[in-house]
């Protein structure tokens, strides 16, 4: 009988068990390699000299003292587990983002970077 | 008999689970976009600290833009939470008719720093919220 109620809970788990796996990866892709940052100087690089390094930017907004050049790479990471009853599905979405700021005169005042788009995982939403 | 009946419980036991599939199915379902948001309060002085300050500390903004008496920077995290339970009967390839009970509470929740700054990049003001600390349940709850 024992043996009877061990399998049945063993079928269980296993029809319990059946579903499927998906693991998704999309990168929104714009090359951003820290290392091309150090030619750019405050007070001294234009917004030209910018271009020709990194390219067209992903968005540019105009502030009250000049415009930032915004440069934006994504990555996101999808995990989706489907059992019989239950489904689990999480996503995480990281960026690598350079933000440029130029005065009126187009002249670079400051940058900052932010590489986030690595620390993107797989994982469950618990 | 009552060995018998047990011996028929098992088998019945572990096909509900298949006979009920489609019928009830519950969904979890999470996101996050973008990283920790922290708020170094003792580093960031209105009236005193700079863009360029902020920049070096926080690195690039989630977003920038243009307010009335500068400009201002987010920093911002998303978190995303929704449970959905579904009890149905699939029979609308049958009888055109089914029945279908779904209830589901998603949430999204915000890490979000706000730096404003005036027209010569200083610090003028700066608000602070950590959404993702809000229980789910008594947020997706409240009337509020």
């Amino acid at each position: 009988m024992k043996c009877a109620l061990s399998l049945g809970i063993s079928l269980l788990i296993l029809v319990l068990s059946t579903g499927c796996v998906l693991l998704g990866k999309n990168t929104e892709f714009q090359p951003l390699d820290p290392t091309l940052l150090e030619p750019l100087v405050a007070g001294q690089s234009r917004a030209a000299d910018v271009c020709k390094v990194l390219g067209a930017p992903s968005q540019v907004v105009e502030l009250s003292n000049g415009n930032a050049y915004v440069y934006r790479r994504s990555v996101t990471k999808g995990t989706g587990v489907w059992l019989v009853l239950v489904s689990f599905v999480n996503a995480e979405e990281q960026h690598d983002q350079v933000v440029l700021f130029f005065d009126k005169n187009d002249l670079l005042t400051h940058y900052g970077v932010s590489l986030n788009a690595g620390k993107a995982s797989y994982g469950f939403p618990f | 008999m009552a060995s018998r009946s047990r011996l028929l419980a098992a088998p019945a036991f572990f096909l509900m689970p298949l006979l009920l599939s489609g019928c009830i199915t519950y969904q979890l379902l999470g996101g996050v976009e973008g990283g920790e948001v922290s708020y170094p309060s003792d580093r960031l002085v209105v009236g005193k600290t700079t863009l360029g300050e902020v920049l070096v500390l926080l690195g690039a903004p989630a977003k920038v833009g243009r307010v009335d008496e500068g400009d201002l920077l987010i920093y911002q995290r998303a978190v995303l939470k929704r449970n959905k339970l579904s009890v149905g009967i699939p029979l609308a390839d049958i009888w055109h008719l089914g029945i279908d009970l779904s209830a589901y509470g998603a949430l999204v929740r915000y890490d979000r720093l706000v730096l404003i700054f005036t027209r010569e990049g200083i610090l003028s003001g700066a608000a602070f919220e950590k959404g993702s600390d809000h229980p789910y349940w008594k947020a997706i709850t409240s009337d509020s």
